[in-house]
């Protein structure tokens, strides 16, 4: 019989879609790539320790973005010190001690929505109220109030993945403990928070990503002074611009040296992917040691 | 006259070899069942006739599957089109998530069937798999609203739709319940008139019902190989008659 | 002087710094609107084609390569965006359509494209390559190629996780802030494509810090609306991501 009729041919239709896809896929890749490498290409031969340890100085004309780390250090700390006990805390609280109810589960569908909020509206409230109300800090904006604002902007993502965690801790380690006789408190201490810590220090380094990525909400509750600190503990009153923040009034208001914002770009893109790195690294060790277990 | 000859066939998943040097015609216009404890290599050797085992990463095959005078593993041939002529119905129904009628359609619609012949098509396909009947009021409602059996015979009726000459069958009647099993076989005695059925089954009273041959496979090997009857009533081999004496498996 | 909800949500004219100042914020709903609609009409096929292509179609080693590329730009600063498109789209945008200036409303959906691709790219692969794979291997049976399987069966069946993906993608996009406020003039007028133009989020920024007593209750104002929209689109998503996933059983 006729061979022929069984000959591999691809119709037209087949070949456009492959076409279309992995054109796509191509341009799509090429984007990311030329974006980070050119980025990164243009910054990095103008990070030196100069750059990174002094702060910029307008009469002299020289750059460094020494302040805007230490701006940056100040908030990512003082947000995890208030965010990381209200997380932590609301997280138990859902997943160990809330009766399914309808309050609880409109609280649940409240964080999820607060999630999804712009954070510009957490600047807005944050200066509305953290800087104007409570007069926290100076009237310019504080690391203070940047800071709280920001902590209620990583705060529903916190909790849902904490909660999530504890949720996954294995059921039965929860029985077997109460079947001695273990008191909850107890149990949580000794069994639940060990066995969710990966989980949660994962949120919690994906939290950091979050602050330092953040600008729009710093603008007006943080500030955008850039001198260096004198004083450490005062420093949590003044004002001070973020790395992101710094970088967008370099790029947009043109008083720097083009250099300036691509180098600044360079380091906040190679903290954020060690960042990122970091969080993945921990998330597959936890992995495999969970598939090891089972 | 056989329709499917196979030569010399050997699979091999890596280093392991799961199929080993099988000789066997397949009859036109009969019933073929494969038997033989889990593990024996009897699906694999299934999927190798219509070469669906190319879909799995790291798994070779040498030999030669002939049918309709071709070697389908002959390099310029098109796997699609092989399937096209040699379908396959799964142990689990599978419809798609699509209406009744679009599930028959689908596949004709694709090989180049015009939209004024697919109404026909459908209505001779579920008749053909004996579902026409309790569908053919609700053609657009979703074929995951059907029964198990039904969706079975769905699946039957949508390999069909193509106008195949061979019909494989992996277990297919292994998630359902007697009654739908009972339709299912009574089908494929009718259907067996138009088509060439080969089925898997570890239900070895199935085979016995049905079957006109039945081959037996024990660790990829093709144990024995002749009319159901000899097969269970007389066997030469001695691990063929452990087997269907229910002594393993 | 109070602000009538008619006049704010409706006035078409925002000029604060006049006497008396007129806070009608039409222009940032539409701009936001459209832009964040243009964005994900653009996003998600995108989307969806490089999902396709990395969880279904390439080899699974060049996949997970390809998929931690594009994980890299989920991590990326926003003011990072804002910079890139200083840089690259808003000169691009100038020269292709010979402006006097590129900062424009195009410049911002481009930008916003960019930025919304990491995550509905995850979000959708992750759904398409949790359909049901018996559903390809039925495709496969009937001799229909994978790439006509995957847009007419399995695309449509993750469709709820799709959905999921495009409410995170309008969500992102309407609630950008410094990447659009450094590419789209941040101009206070009816939105175009090739003019500059001022959203609600950048309309925030834009008069946040010198803004007297009133304009702040209008910013709060403006704030709010931008709350009760993303409560509105994630309610109609979680009601149609439901709805969707009820049919699929």
């Amino acid at each position: 019989m006729d061979k022929n009729i069984y000959e591999r041919k691809i119709r037209p239709g087949i070949i456009a879609a492959r076409a279309l896809i992995y054109s796509v896929t191509t341009i799509v890749i090429a984007l990311v790539v030329i974006i980070i490498v050119y980025l990164i290409k243009k910054g990095l031969p103008y990070i030196n320790w100069e750059f990174l340890s002094k702060a910029p100085s307008r009469l002299n004309e020289t750059y460094g973005i020494a302040p805007m780390i230490i701006n940056t250090l100040y908030i990512v700390f003082i947000t995890l010190i208030i965010s990381i006990p209200l997380g932590i805390g609301t997280a138990l609280y859902l997943a160990e001690y809330a009766r399914p109810g309808k309050i609880i589960s409109i609280f649940r569908y409240s964080i999820e929505i607060l999630a999804g909020i712009p954070s510009i509206v957490y600047g807005l409230f944050g200066l509305a109220f953290f800087v104007n109300t409570l007069k926290l800090g100076s009237s310019s904006g504080s690391m203070i109030a940047g800071s709280l604002t920001c902590a209620l902007i990583v705060l529903p993502t916190m909790i849902r993945t904490t909660e999530e965690a504890l949720l996954q801790v294995d059921s039965t380690y929860r029985e077997a403990a109460f079947s001695l006789g273990a008191s909850k408190f107890y149990i949580i201490r000794t069994i639940l928070l060990p066995c969710a810590l990966p989980g949660i220090v994962v949120a919690m380094i994906l939290s950091i990503g979050r602050i330092v990525s953040e600008s729009a909400a710093l603008l007006y509750t943080a500030g955008v002074d850039y001198i260096m600190p004198t004083n450490a503990v005062k420093h949590v009153t003044e004002s001070g611009a973020s790395l992101t923040v710094q970088l967008y009034l370099y790029a947009t208001e043109g008083s720097s040296p083009d250099w300036v914002p691509y180098a600044m770009a360079a380091i906040l893109m190679i903290l954020v992917f060690l960042i990122n790195l970091t969080a993945n690294i921990i998330a597959s060790i936890f992995q495999k040691k969970v598939s090891a277990k089972s | 006259m056989s329709i499917i000859t196979t030569t010399n066939i050997n699979l091999y998943y890596g280093d392991k070899q799961a199929i080993k040097d099988i000789n066997m015609d397949i009859e036109k216009n009969e019933i073929t069942a494969l038997i033989g404890p889990s593990g024996c290599g009897k699906s694999t050797f299934l999927r190798i006739l219509n070469r669906m085992n190319d879909t799995i990463t790291n798994c070779k095959i040498t030999g030669e599957v002939i049918f309709d005078n071709i070697n389908i593993y002959d390099s310029k041939i098109d796997p699609m089109l092989i399937r096209k002529k040699i379908g396959m119905v799964f142990q689990k129904p599978n419809p798609f998530p699509l209406s009744i009628y679009d599930n028959i359609a689908y596949a004709p619609k694709y090989h180049g069937k015009k939209k004024g012949e697919l109404d026909e098509i459908v209505e001779n396909s579920l008749m053909a798999a004996a579902l026409w009947d309790e569908v053919k009021d609700r053609l657009n409602k979703s074929a995951l609203s059907l029964s198990g059996g039904q969706q079975q015979r769905l699946c039957i009726a949508r390999t069909i739709a193509l106008n195949p000459e061979v019909i494989l069958m992996d277990e297919a009647t292994s998630a359902l319940d007697p009654i739908s099993t009972y339709k299912i076989e009574d089908l494929l005695n009718e259907l067996k008139k138009t088509y060439t059925v080969v089925i898997v089954t570890h239900n070895m009273q199935q085979a016995s019902r049905i079957a006109d041959k039945t081959a037996f496979f024990l660790y990829g090997d093709l144990i024995e190989y002749d009319l159901t009857s000899n097969i269970f009533t007389n066997p030469k081999n001695k691990e063929t008659a452990d087997y269907v004496s229910g002594y393993f498996g | 002087m109070k602000v009538g909800l008619k006049e704010f949500l409706f006035g078409p004219v925002w000029d604060s710094a006049n006497e008396p100042p007129k806070y009608g914020i039409l222009a940032f709903i539409l701009a936001s609107f459209g832009s964040s609609f243009l964005t994900v009409l653009f996003a998600v096929p995108i989307s969806i084609l490089v999902a396709v292509a990395i969880g279904q179609l390439l080899p699974s080693a060049v996949g997970t390569v390809l998929r931690s590329i594009i994980s890299l730009l989920a991590g990326i600063p926003s003011v990072i965006y804002g910079f890139m498109g200083l840089v690259f789209v808003v000169p691009f945008v100038q020269r292709v359509f010979n402006l006097s200036s590129g900062l424009t409303m195009v410049s911002a959906v481009i930008v916003l494209i960019i930025m919304t691709l990491p995550t509905i790219i995850s979000v959708s692969e992750t759904s398409i390559n949790s359909v049901d794979k018996s559903y390809l291997e039925a495709a496969y049976s009937l001799g229909v190629r994978k790439e006509y399987a995957l847009f007419t069966i399995i695309i449509p069946a993750a469709k709820s996780g799709i959905m999921a993906a495009v409410q995170l993608g309008i969500g992102r996009a309407i609630g950008e802030t410094m990447a659009v406020i450094m590419v789209a003039g941040n101009i206070p007028q009816m939105p175009s494509m090739l003019k500059p133009v001022r959203f609600l989020t950048t309309a925030i920024v834009t008069e946040m810090s010198y803004a007297t007593e009133q304009t702040r209750g209008v910013l709060i104002g403006i704030g709010l609306v931008l709350f009760v929209f993303i409560f509105i689109i994630n309610s109609v998503f979680r009601f149609l991501i439901k709805k969707a996933g009820m049919i699929h059983g």
